[in-house]
């Protein structure tokens, strides 16, 4: 499963995954809005960006090809509307189209690449989320996999039957919505199960993290230097 | 339809972040009263298995295969407000995760599809969901929740200035209704084969009274028209129009000086103009869908 991928980069040991998951959370959609709000979004400024984001995957020691292979799955879509604006003649608004939805990927990317996905919901927590919010996507997150696992099995097991397809469609059809019916009430039976089994080990709406991480004297640096990075970068392209 | 960054305007990425996520706070404190604080697991293994579920491929017409969307199945077995919340959190791990659309543009993916989407398929099963009307109101839910987070997201590129030409909006709009009817036809099957399970998975709405149809029937008719004026406030389109046909030349020959210096400062104007006017549908949609929620609340609390 390829999200796996993306846990295994995110605990890495760099620079930028000991930064604290806040000062990740103010760069990335600080970058993000710069490029959302350069109008127009030429050459220079993009492939400084761009260099930049490569950079910093290879601080992160991350495997570059593979995040820039990662971050074109917002092609496809972006592709389209690049493909309308060529066809009504803007070529240059294609482009910029194409060049801002990858950039924008690649950072969302280098940030979830070197940011733990529980450290990163706790950084929003500590930033002002609603804690129901957090505490509902670190159970989504937690059991996706499992779920997803359980799912995989029915499939195979379905396909040994005989599979979903072949023979009559309204036949195939419900026997796909029992699956699913069937799926819903397994995983419903096992969120009362994990509901109990976390009342009996004490549970009062709040996980307790092992480590408590700090905002040190280096992710200040790090926030500082970035923002004035991008920002600086921002401001002086234009007039390149 | 998950918008990624990049492709919305500021003004419409900033005030869509500021419509949704006073709206999910709003719905998870809703979702946080309707349910123990403790119950949290539920929705978390539920939005799972909502992530599980589109693994599952449903056979739909000739060789292709659908998958569930599954925001109208939560809303009619958790309740709108938890689905909202879980929606949203689906969207939130979409966006990281998995690369499907933006985190500036989550703003607008949440308002579309966790929000007003949810909503919209909850609406129709609140109203007929207790009476004979039942499966209708079940397919006609999941329906509306695609065919108006589409549409939304249609008119937030278009605000945006995203050039589309007729075709693609035509060929889009038809796939979005087939994709609907899919996603009805897929909510209504499952739904049917869980009440074969355990009919308490399913949530049991207060009857409908008087009147309340109407307010319905015009929420619907306002998405409906609100969608279509966007998309007919294209600029690009409209003038493009205007310029094939010729009107422009005979236009510029009839209004001829008297008018030049107004039209070049109305035009500049006009992009300003367009964004706050869909903006201000947005808000709209936002306030009416808000009130209809009160409303519905106020029902099951009689």
């Amino acid at each position: 499963m390829h999200h796996v991928v993306l846990e295994r980069w995110s605990r890495g040991d760099s620079l930028l995954h000991r930064r604290d998951a806040r000062a990740k959370w103010v760069v990335t959609p600080l970058f993000l809005a710069l490029v959302a709000t350069a109008q127009p979004f030429d050459g220079p400024l993009g492939a400084a960006y761009a260099a930049l984001l490569v950079c910093s995957l290879l601080l992160a020691r991350l495997p570059v090809f593979q995040a820039l292979a990662r971050a074109a799955l917002v092609l496809p879509f972006a592709g389209v509307f690049a493909l309308a604006a060529l066809l009504s003649g803007q070529p240059e608004r294609a482009g910029e189209l194409a060049v801002k939805a990858y950039l924008s990927a690649l950072a969302v990317l280098l940030l979830v690449g070197t940011t733990p996905f529980i450290a990163l919901v706790r950084g929003l927590e500590s930033l002002g989320a609603p804690r129901f919010l957090i505490l509902v996507s670190q159970f989504v997150y937690r059991y996706l996999f499992v779920i997803s696992e359980q799912a995989q099995h029915m499939r195979a097991s379905s396909a040994c039957r005989g599979g979903f397809g072949r023979r009559n469609r309204r036949a195939a059809l419900r026997a796909a919505a029992g699956a699913v019916s069937v799926l819903f009430a397994r995983s419903y039976a096992r969120a009362e199960n994990i509901h109990r089994a976390m009342l009996a080990r004490g549970f009062h709406g709040h996980f307790h993290p092992l480590r408590h991480g700090r905002f040190g004297s280096a992710d200040a640096a790090y926030l500082a230097l970035a923002s004035a990075l991008l920002i600086g970068l921002r401001l002086a392209m234009p007039r390149l | 339809m998950h918008i990624p960054d990049g492709f919305l305007s500021t003004p419409v990425w900033a005030g869509m972040n500021l419509a949704a996520w006073p709206a999910a706070g709003y719905l998870a404190g809703r979702a946080q009263k309707g349910f123990e604080e403790t119950r949290v697991p539920l929705l978390g293994v539920m939005g799972a298995f909502v992530f599980a579920a589109q693994m599952i491929n449903f056979p739909v017409g000739v060789g292709t295969s659908g998958h569930l969307v599954g925001s109208a199945l939560l809303a009619v077995t958790l309740g709108p407000a938890a689905a909202a919340v879980v929606m949203t959190v689906i969207l939130g791990i979409q966006a990281l995760i998995f690369q499907d659309g933006g985190l500036l543009a989550l703003g607008a993916n949440v308002f579309n599809m966790a929000v007003v989407g949810t909503l919209a398929g909850w609406l129709p099963f609140h109203f007929w969901g207790a009476g004979k009307g039942r499966k209708a109101a079940v397919f006609l839910g999941a329906f509306l929740s695609v065919v108006v987070a589409a549409a939304l997201a249609v008119a937030e590129l278009l605000l945006s200035g995203i050039p589309m030409p007729g075709a693609i909006l035509g060929i889009s709009l038809a796939l979005f209704l087939v994709s609907a009817a899919i996603e009805g036809a897929l909510t209504l099957a499952v739904f049917q084969a869980l009440e074969g399970l355990n009919r308490d998975f399913i949530r049991k709405p207060v009857p409908a009274r008087g009147g309340v149809l109407a307010a319905v029937l015009v929420a619907a008719v306002l998405l409906a028209a609100v969608g279509v004026v966007f998309a007919s406030t294209q600029p690009d389109g409209l003038e493009k129009l205007a310029e094939n046909v010729g009107i422009a030349d005979r236009a510029k020959a009839y209004f001829g000086t008297p008018l030049a210096d107004y039209e070049t400062r109305f035009l500049e104007s006009s992009w300003l103009r367009k964004a706050s006017a869909g903006l201000a549908g947005l808000v709209l949609i936002y306030v009416a869908c808000l009130l209809l929620g009160r409303m519905a609340r106020r029902q099951r609390s009689v």
